[in-house]
């Protein structure tokens, strides 16, 4: 036991005195700023995530919500926070890049280590219990004839972006209107105060319980967990576009951290426990490493960019 | 699902155990400035997911009640309520202290809390499908009018009109800073990204009740203080006392539930509605603010009836009605229990358990509080020297730790020299939470009526009078208006006559 002890008590020493520089990291508690409050998609992913990444790497993983200007405080936070591998974010990209070109934020794309990937949440649009269409097809000839009239709810930066490229490309106006959350944009979708919702596949769930239709998703293929909901493409509508929440460190990490948090994230990327908690909580798990991440963020970068750059003025609010 | 097997499900060691607990860590984190329910709910959050379902649920649940009540002790007690919920209660409650009857103002709090804690519980288990419905058809014109009837609300509070007028209007102004809702084009930001999110409730009531508060107290002398005294005063009498007030426990009790209904208008609204409703009906001799338990009673059940009532859209349809409710969804969501109409199909042991389980979290607030009360009066026994650093760390804390934010403590302290200068000369502060509270919901709701008027090509007057309850609304707001300016009229008249006599 004595021996055991001194084992215990000296190994800190043998640590810090840099027998192994990779095992250095980390050596206290991490914590991980989530840009929004707690309860949502977001949060849940990051909870989901700190429980299992902290026991990997044997250090407490607190999470903390810094919520507030649609997620530009806690955003900005990470990319300003020291680049030691102690502060880490999870957010839902792509918020960081819409924020960035449609307001002065001093963080950039680049202000941001992008070390992972967990989901792949297609945004849709969903008819109100009353409304008479339940195609695309529908939708869009009764858009087309009597243009402006259709209002279209959403919240969130990438609520609106879905909803002006979705008029955009079946070539019709619609009326957005803005909700501060996904709550308050259900109840009014539900109770037919407006004809269609922007939003994820999260609140498929909700809505088609209360008799709301999905007219579908903006995604490649259809998602598995909803095999009846048909994409825009199989529909003849350009448009894939979601919400992928990701892990990121600010810029500048010290390679031997990156590659410490990254082998970590690799090993518990296959933990069927972990991958349960996303199932349960209806997140459609897809993960991406830290190449693979990046090859994916650049992508939808250039896909995202036009729609910005095109409907500027109205995310502007004029 | 037969109520046997509901009552076999909650009748076990760690039902009572997590309830029990759950509303002690409401009751506490209610009590402290700065703290509330949903604080306490997102720090215990993560503990729930080890647990079973329904079991984590009542954990959230008993603090979300528990959390509900506690804000009232501090209020009664040293004139700071914890949370914005427990701010009419300290304009009634803290008087009742400094006549040296503090037990009897926190025994008329919590049985008050008992009865709209059941009120809410119990219609939630009752009629959630039907207050499901109800609450959907709230649309943009009528919570405009819900929003407006609760602006006039500030003109049946006490005091020079003119002041309260302004104190509102600073409120309104106040929610007008950051990025607008409907637009987002920035107002007053000034390039600074902390004001581009804008100024929250929390840290103005933090800064207007407790900073002030505490501010005030400093330089005042031992003997100034409140005294402890140990007033004899039976429970019974109190319990007796509230029920002989007619109509007044359940018909608070039932704003709380209607107006808790609503989603984003919720506490504060049906707290200050009821409040006022009191006031006009009271018929007991003694002036509000100056210490008339028929404002606890009042405000106090209408806050703890909003728990079971806000829980109504999120059970029924998935729709949360509060910020605390979206948490308890996002809990509920981990454990893969999907929200709606389905839930009492696919899993009516969580459902039910909750539902009948919240009854359990009434009764443990009250045994807590009941049997607590003659401990927390014991407050007043400490020296204000002790109190005010105590109490100005604890609301520091507070309000850092709502969005984790400096920028928030430094709007709390602001606002606590502008309430302690508000409450020298005598203008109600209480307006002004009003103020920042309606106004986004005013101002959004409007903007969002004139869209959808826009789009279907008719005058926005012809939408916001489209359904037969916005007209309803509407002949509430008028009638309100008349009440407020007779209960005006016939206060100046009292007024001259007592100047006469």
């Amino acid at each position: 036991m004595n021996a055991k002890l001194s084992f215990l008590l000296s190994a800190p020493f043998l640590l810090t005195a840099g027998i192994a520089q990779a095992q250095d990291f980390p050596t206290k508690n991490i914590q991980i700023i989530v840009p929004y409050s707690a309860g949502g998609g977001g949060d849940t992913v990051a909870r989901i995530v700190a429980d299992r990444l902290g026991e990997e790497l044997g250090q407490q993983i607190n999470v903390v919500n810094r919520e507030g200007a649609g997620g530009e405080i806690g955003i900005d936070e990470i990319a300003r926070s020291d680049a030691d591998g102690y502060t880490l974010g999870v957010f839902g990209y792509p918020d960081n890049f819409v924020l960035e070109h449609t307001r002065d934020t001093s963080f950039t794309f680049d202000s941001l280590d992008y070390l992972a990937a967990f989901d792949d949440m297609p945004m849709g649009v969903f008819a109100s219990p009353n409304s008479q269409h339940s195609t695309l097809e529908e939708l869009v000839s009764y858009g087309q004839e009597n243009p402006a009239e259709m209002i279209i709810g959403e919240s969130g930066a990438l609520g609106l972006l879905h909803a002006l490229a979705f008029a955009e490309r079946s070539d019709m106006q619609i009326t957005p209107i803005r909700y501060s959350g996904g709550g308050e944009l259900m109840n009014a979708l539900l109770g037919n105060h407006i004809d269609l919702a922007s939003t994820s596949s999260m609140s498929h769930d909700p809505i088609v319980d209360s008799n709301g239709t999905p007219i579908g998703f903006a995604a490649e293929e259809r998602m598995e967990m909803f095999p009846d909901v048909p994409t825009f493409k199989e529909q003849g509508l350009d448009l894939v576009m979601g919400v992928s929440r990701v892990l990121v460190a600010p810029e500048g990490l010290p390679d031997d951290v990156r590659e410490a948090l990254v082998t970590a994230l690799n090993e518990i990327s296959t933990d069927e426990a972990m991958i349960a908690n996303f199932e349960n909580a209806k997140i459609p798990y897809r993960y991406l490493d830290d190449s693979a991440v990046n090859k994916m963020l650049e992508q939808s970068n250039s896909v995202l960019m036009p729609v910005i750059e095109n409907n500027l003025d109205k995310i502007n609010g004029n | 699902m037969d109520i046997f097997s509901i009552l076999l499900n909650l009748f076990t060691p760690s039902v009572f155990l997590v309830v029990f607990a759950g509303v002690l860590v409401g009751i506490v984190v209610g009590a402290i400035p700065g703290l509330n329910g949903a604080i306490g709910i997102s720090l215990l959050l993560p503990l729930t997911f080890t647990m079973e379902p329904q079991i984590g649920l009542l954990l959230l649940g008993g603090i979300y009640m528990g959390g509900m009540y506690g804000g009232s002790i501090t209020a009664i007690l040293i004139n700071v309520p914890g949370d914005v919920v427990a701010a009419p209660v300290a304009m009634e409650g803290y008087p009742l202290t400094k006549q040296g009857r503090a037990k009897e103002a926190l025994y008329y709090s919590i049985f008050s809390s008992m009865f709209g804690g059941f009120i809410g519980v119990l219609i939630l288990i009752l009629f959630t499908p039907p207050l499901a419905k109800l609450a959907l058809q709230f649309g943009p014109a009528e919570m405009f009018f819900v929003s407006l009837s609760g602006l006039i609300i500030v003109g049946a509070l006490s005091g020079s009109f003119l002041k309260a007028a302004f104190a509102v209007l600073l409120g309104l102004f106040i929610s007008t800073v950051g990025v607008d809702m409907i637009t987002g084009s920035e107002r007053f930001t000034f390039d600074s990204i902390s004001l581009r999110s804008g100024i929250s409730v929390v840290p103005v009531v933090l800064g207007l009740f407790c900073f002030a508060e505490m501010f005030l107290n400093i330089g005042k002398k031992p003997s100034e203080q409140v005294q402890y005294r140990d007033q004899k005063i039976s429970r019974m009498t109190v319990v007796k006392d509230i029920l002989s007030q007619r109509f007044l426990v359940w018909k608070s009790g039932l704003i709380g539930t209607l107006v808790g209904l609503l989603p984003g208008v919720g506490t504060t609204l049906a707290v200050f509605m009821s409040y006022g409703d009191a006031k006009r009906t009271s018929r007991r001799d003694v002036p509000f603010e100056q210490g008339n338990p028929d404002g606890i009673i009042a405000a106090e059940s209408a806050n703890n009836a909003t728990v079971g009532s806000s829980m109504v859209p999120l059970l029924a349809l998935g729709v949360p009605g509060s910020p605390t409710s979206a948490i308890i969804a996002g809990a509920l969501v981990i454990h893969g229990i999907v929200l709606g109409p389905s839930l009492f199909v696919n899993r009516p042991d969580v459902a039910f358990t909750f539902l009948y389980g919240m009854l359990l979290t009434v009764v443990a607030m009250t045994i807590i509080g009941a049997v607590g009360i003659k401990y927390f009066s014991y407050i007043l026994k400490i020296k204000m020297e002790y109190i005010v650093p105590t109490v100005l760390v604890f609301a520091l804390f507070g309000a850092y730790s709502l969005r984790n934010s400096l920028f928030d403590v430094f709007i709390a302290i602001v606002l606590g020299i502008v309430g302690a200068i508000f409450k020298k000369i005598h203008v109600p502060v209480a307006p002004i939470i009003i103020g920042v509270v309606l106004g986004p919901l005013i101002e959004t709701n409007l903007a969002r009526a004139m869209r959808i008027a826009g789009a279907r090509n008719m005058p926005l007057w012809e939408y916001l009078l489209a359904t037969p309850l916005s007209k309803g609304l509407v002949a509430l707001v008028v009638i309100m208006l008349l009440v407020v300016i007779r209960m005006r009229h016939k206060e100046k008249v009292a007024a001259k006559e007592v100047k006469n006599a």
